[in-house]
């Protein structure tokens, strides 16, 4: 839904800000992922005004870039597996690292990674995963130890999926023991019969913000992203995040620029900006997902650092897999994806 | 005269102007794409194809087309069997209140029906409104799972969709000539048969008008089953917006487009033959 929103206020909102200040750049992030402040800060610093605007998923956001031919927008925040989807198409710019002073303070273990070896297209700006939420008050936390125990009878009608045809395909995927990211068409028929049998205890698919309907005590366990789980348990406790047996979904988003973007220099100046040290920290702090800027983690305040929900430990990340470009498969994923949600 | 024929032409000519770049050439495109094939690298290859149209007898698809065909239409009929007594009651009111009833049917349109939508959704919540009261009188021991349901979907749509049909019922019954009522009760007909007989029929321009007004943008609405139904049903609407935007399948979303669009056309047509056939009869 916000992306209706959102493109009705991208349609009214482009042409009236082509025309304000000289110095802007065009910042395309997703939802919920960056406080106000930081970029009231940059503005405050660089007098660079900065035109922000959101999207929920990362085929919205391609798909905006592809039909612009990577114009239109200075920076965006694709996920791995469509950094490398980009790359590969020439969708965009070249980062030189030479000009980023802060580019040193990245963990080693998060850069060069296959979706873009040198990372010459891409600078990690948060990294998390995708488990499960439990409401503690409602359900005995030791029922839900793994994604296979969403399809426990007794929670009929209490369960969040994310709206994200990846996400749900790689948690049915992991259930049955093949990769999450499979392209072979029989493992992801299979994951499809294994949904259709969790429907019943499906209550609400959400992508938008996960944590609303577990807050608002709709929903008692399912899928949940770590920052909307830890933005969850502040304020209710109850709410718990659990690494699943089978293996938590990985993801890392990275700042790009898109190859025919206007303001190269401010976009650049921008991700430095983000780089610093005390700005990583703000932001995972305040989002609750976790920063690859290592000088960023340094500084975290011991509660966050110390949080299994945003940073996890090595035991927790047993399994973990990190979401992978699966080219056309993704039609395969599609057509089941619509089958499952028409076959009521 | 030469003013006012260039007035004319001005007028005509901006309209057909817009109509024609806003309207008529996306449409066309639309119906163009739908003969192509999908790519993955440009969105689509100019390939000729009927495949598009095929793949819509696809039982999934045709599931999807039903389902929202029958959810527009238990919509449309739940606001007849509302919208119906309360534009007859409207109209038969004096002219002191019927204004300020009209202007309180017309206002909830000063406000977004999205917003709305998500204003049902704080009262339908387990912890909303509606649920706080009813445990507050005590009706209730626990609170009720209203939201995420069909019927979130089916409130919400009949909610939204109400003044469309309310308001067209209102202009004929406020022309119903009361003395043919009274005629029909002279003759013996009881107040039903005067319903049935008088009534109605007088007023289907009305209704054929009101079902339309709510049954077309009913096939439409994916965002209240999308906020309400939890995005457990593909509607028409989910169905387009994810071939464009999530599957990148422009051709498919296309066919399916246009197919709604004829859809749509033959009952407009089949509504203009009706009414025109009531009008001929009636004189």
């Amino acid at each position: 839904m916000k992306r209706l929103l959102m493109l009705l206020v991208l349609v009214l909102a482009l042409p009236l800000s082509a025309m304000a200040a000289d110095k802007v750049v065009y910042f395309y992030n997703w939802s919920e992922y960056l406080p106000e402040k930081v970029l009231e800060q940059f503005t405050e610093e660089t007098g660079i005004k900065v035109i922000y605007t959101t999207y929920d998923s990362n085929e919205a956001m391609y798909a905006k870039l592809k039909l612009l031919d990577g114009g239109g927008y200075d920076l965006a925040v694709p996920s791995t597996y469509y950094v490398n989807k980009m790359r590969n198409e020439g969708l965009l710019h070249k980062i030189d690292h030479s000009k980023l002073s802060n580019y040193t303070n990245l963990d080693p273990k998060l850069l060069n990674r296959p979706f873009d070896p040198d990372n010459g297209y891409s600078v990690p700006y948060l990294w998390g995963s995708t488990g499960i939420a439990v409401n503690t008050a409602e359900i005995d936390p030791n029922k839900v130890t793994a994604w296979a125990d969403l399809w426990n009878p007794e929670f009929k009608g209490q369960v969040l999926l994310t709206n994200d045809v990846r996400e749900v395909f790689h948690m049915a995927l992991r259930t049955l023991g093949y990769p999450g990211n499979a392209t072979d068409p029989e493992q992801i028929r299979q994951a499809y019969e294994k949904l259709v049998t969790l429907m019943p205890n499906v209550r609400v698919f959400n992508s938008d913000s996960p944590k609303l309907p577990y807050l608002g005590g709709e929903v008692n366990t399912g899928m949940i992203w770590n920052g909307e789980a830890y933005a969850a348990e502040q304020e209710n406790p109850a709410i718990k995040y659990v690494y699943p047996k089978e293996g938590v979904i990985l993801w890392l988003d990275s700042l790009v620029i898109p190859k025919n973007a206007k303001n190269v220099d401010n976009a650049m100046a921008l991700i430095n900006f983000l780089l610093r040290p005390e700005i990583g920290q703000f932001i995972s702090e305040e989002i609750g997902y976790a920063s690859p800027n290592l000088a960023s983690v340094k500084r975290l305040d011991e509660a966050v650092r110390n949080n299994r929900t945003v940073y996890p430990t090595a035991e927790d990340l047993v399994n973990a897999e990190f979401q992978v470009d699966i080219g056309d498969a993704i039609t395969v994923y599609e057509k089941y994806w619509e089958k499952l949600k028409a076959g009521r | 005269m030469r003013d006012k024929s260039l007035f004319k032409f001005l007028t005509i000519g901006l309209l057909a102007l817009w109509l024609g770049i806003f309207v008529l050439i996306p449409n066309l495109m639309i119906v163009v794409t739908s003969f192509l094939q999908r790519s993955e690298e440009h969105f689509v290859d100019v390939l000729f194809t009927v495949e598009n149209y095929r793949k819509l007898f696809d039982p999934v698809y045709f599931g999807v087309f039903a389902h929202s065909t029958l959810l527009a239409l238990v919509a449309t009929l739940l606001c007849l069997l509302i919208g119906y007594p309360f534009a007859y009651r409207l109209a038969r009111l004096t002219t002191r209140w019927r204004p300020v009833l009209l202007v309180l049917v017309i206002i909830p349109f000063w406000t977004n029906s999205l917003i709305r939508t998500y204003a049902i959704k704080t009262i339908l919540a387990t912890k909303g409104l509606l649920n706080t009261v009813l445990l507050a009188l005590g009706l209730i021991d626990a609170p009720l799972r209203l939201l995420y349901t069909s019927s979130a979907v089916t409130v919400g749509m009949v909610y939204v969709l109400l003044p469309f049909m309310i308001l067209p019922l209102y202009a004929v019954i406020e022309k119903l000539d009361s003395s043919q009522i009274e005629a029909a009760s002279d003759l013996g007909a009881s107040r039903l048969q005067a319903f049935i007989r008088v009534v109605i029929p007088l007023t289907l321009p009305g209704i054929i008008a009101g079902s339309l007004l709510v049954f077309l943008p009913a096939l439409g609405m994916f965002y209240i089953a999308d906020l309400l139904g939890g995005a457990k049903d593909l509607l028409i609407g989910n169905f387009i917006k994810n071939q464009f935007l999530d599957a990148r399948d422009w051709p498919f979303g296309s066919a399916a487009s246009v197919t709604m669009t004829l859809a749509m056309a033959v009952i407009l047509l089949a509504y203009y033959r009706s009414i025109r056939r009531l009008n001929s009869g009636g004189i």
